[in-house]
């Protein structure tokens, strides 16, 4: 048996990426290198750019201009070579609803050259691992939402890739299914596969990604590990609810606290210069200016504050 | 060449051959299992054709005694071969749905990931499109035969036919598929279905083109249906002659090759254009 010399390069190398469609620029000039081991997280609102950034990772879409390597071939010039090498699980789980889990499996299996005699035994350990055996002989059309995320991600480990893209994977699910792909997601992570995920939840990319990129309108505008883009952003954000009438006096209050910060509508923020020891002199100034606050808290910067200082808005969705 | 990812040992180029096929035999499978889980899809396709070869029959019996007409010993046994091309084009575009289908909700992309040869993909769809055209075939043939359908070309003639079905098929499979392609649309797949309608009934599917005079006649010498049916019909009135086994098998071969040509070609500018 021959191998592929393994290459020293970092498994994902993205240089200069561009992709218009039409005159619409959906990714614009991004930069991206992914370590071996890495969770890499993308993370974006919707139409931010990044799943057609890893289409063009993943050889479904050819950059307009940019270089990109993955596991240490151009995707352009050797894209048959990356594919035997990645495994992908793209958004909305497309898979077959006619077909069982395990016939998914086998044609997977054999899409990527899995020999007969093996591919039995590895449809069977991967309906195992995502903890599908029992429904594995079940169309998968009668498979919950998690399910068939699980599904999909056991078709995208079917090869056993060095390099795993998943896009948006836990997109709709509940809270349950969501914690146990994340489980899943560490453990491969722990058995050393690299992998790059696409998610427009902050929750997820702090829970899993060990180094972040955050993407807005096709441009890369923060990258970084989440918990140095979090202390960048350095000051608590101090989030109030006044009466609408009061909004003009309150804004006035907190201008003098700290530089105001984007939050969602009906509320205002301020990233508090004295951190949240000074809350009660905000509380005390406020009233002096006669505004009533009908809601207030105070929240240590997170990854949509880092969102906010890049973007100068919220994510969508984002509790503000 | 084989890549060891762990464990796993992948096929490569070495065997690169063998494994197309045997990827283009899975993907014809699959497309073969999802035809055959889906009865409510296929049955029109299996029975509408009869219900209309029976209709016809009885409706127009008299029509045989028409100048021009050949002999024959009913019009069941004159609309055999057209109860056939009806049916196979009925099936042919539920496959070309189904691959359009696949676009649409991105299984497509799934298989575009896989270090598969492209051709494969399409061939897979095709190959199973064929042989839902040789069981649809074979399925009208046992059905109407016995109702005064008699093939004078005999069992060998029959399984000419069902062959030829199953290449006719292949060929207006490809053809639809092409429109899914272009598209991606199953709606678009299942809107053009009309138009082989209309090119069935402007063809010598239902009357002899020596019956018919003016514009009919002058669209239906040019329809290449009316051709696929005559190469049927061949075998059904003249017998398993030399003439007749390649006029039913040789049309349809030129028109599936050509179609699938057509269809790779469409399936390149496709991806060229990702």
């Amino acid at each position: 048996m021959n191998t592929f010399a393994s290459s020293s390069a970092d498994p994902i190398i993205a240089q200069n990426l561009v992709r218009y469609f039409g005159d619409v620029k959906a990714v614009d000039g991004i930069n991206i290198t992914v370590k071996t081991g890495e969770i890499f997280g993308f993370l974006g609102p919707n139409g931010a750019g990044k799943s057609t950034a890893v289409r063009m990772l993943t050889t479904l879409l050819r950059p307009t201009s940019g270089t990109a390597t993955v596991a240490g071939f151009d995707v352009a010039k050797h894209p048959d070579e990356v594919r035997r090498r990645i495994g992908v699980a793209l958004q909305d789980a497309a898979i077959d609803p006619l077909m069982t889990g395990t016939e998914l499996l086998r044609l997977q299996a054999v899409l990527y050259g899995i020999p007969q005699a093996q591919m039995k035994n590895r449809a069977s350990e991967l309906l195992e691992r995502v903890g599908l055996t029992a429904a594995a002989d079940r169309r998968v059309g009668t498979y919950s939402g998690g399910m068939r995320r699980r599904l999909d991600l056991a078709l995208a480990l079917i090869h056993q890739p060095t390099v795993l893209f998943l896009d948006e994977p836990t997109t709709g699910l509940d809270p349950m299914s969501r914690m146990s792909l994340w489980e899943e997601v560490r453990r491969l992570n722990n058995e050393g596969t690299t992998v790059m995920l696409t998610t427009q939840y902050l929750e997820e990319a702090d829970q899993l990604a060990d180094r972040i990129a955050i993407i807005d309108a096709g441009k890369i505008v923060r990258e970084g590990k989440p918990q140095d883009l979090k202390a960048g952003v350095g000051f608590p954000t101090l989030l109030i609810t006044v009466p609408s009438d009061q909004t003009e006096r309150a804004k006035a209050v907190l201008a003098t606290f700290g530089d105001m910060r984007p939050t969602a509508e009906g509320s205002l923020g301020v990233g508090l210069r004295g951190g949240a020891n000074v809350v009660t002199d905000v509380v005390r100034k406020l009233d002096e200016a006669s505004v009533r606050v009908q809601h207030l808290e105070v929240n240590e910067p997170s990854l949509d504050d880092v969102f906010a200082e890049a973007t100068g808005h919220r994510l969508e969705g984002a509790k503000a | 060449m084989t890549v060891a990812t762990s464990d796993v040992v992948i096929e490569t180029t070495a065997r690169s051959r063998q494994l197309s096929i045997r990827q283009t035999i899975a993907m014809a499978k699959r497309s073969t299992v999802e035809l055959a889980r889906q009865p409510a899809l296929i049955a029109p396709s299996m029975f509408f054709p009869i219900f209309f070869a029976v209709l016809s029959a009885s409706s127009f019996s008299k029509t045989t005694a028409i100048p021009g007409f050949p002999k024959v010993e009913s019009f069941m046994q004159f609309t055999l071969a057209s109860t056939i091309v009806q049916g196979v084009l009925f099936g042919s575009v539920t496959g070309a749905a189904a691959l359009a289908t696949d676009i649409e909700n991105g299984f497509f992309d799934r298989l575009l990931l896989a270090p598969t040869t492209r051709t494969g993909i399409l061939l897979g769809r095709l190959a199973g499109s064929a042989l839902f055209g040789l069981f649809q075939s074979a399925f009208f043939l046992a059905v109407l035969v016995p109702f005064d359908a008699p093939i004078t070309a005999g069992i060998p003639g029959a399984l000419v036919m069902v062959l030829s079905g199953g290449i006719v098929s292949l060929a207006i499979g490809a053809i639809m598929s092409s429109v899914a392609i272009r598209t991606g649309s199953a709606e678009a797949v299942q809107g053009a279905f009309p138009l082989l309608f209309v090119l069935l009934f402007f063809s010598s599917a239902f009357f002899p083109r020596e019956t018919m005079s003016g514009a009919y006649k002058r669209i239906a010498d040019i329809n290449p249906i009316s051709y696929l049916v005559e190469g049927l019909r061949a075998l059904v009135l003249e017998g398993l002659t030399f003439s007749a086994v390649v006029r039913a098998l040789l049309v349809p071969t030129v028109i599936c090759l050509a179609a699938i040509l057509f269809a790779l070609k469409e399936l390149n500018r496709k991806l060229a254009a990702l």
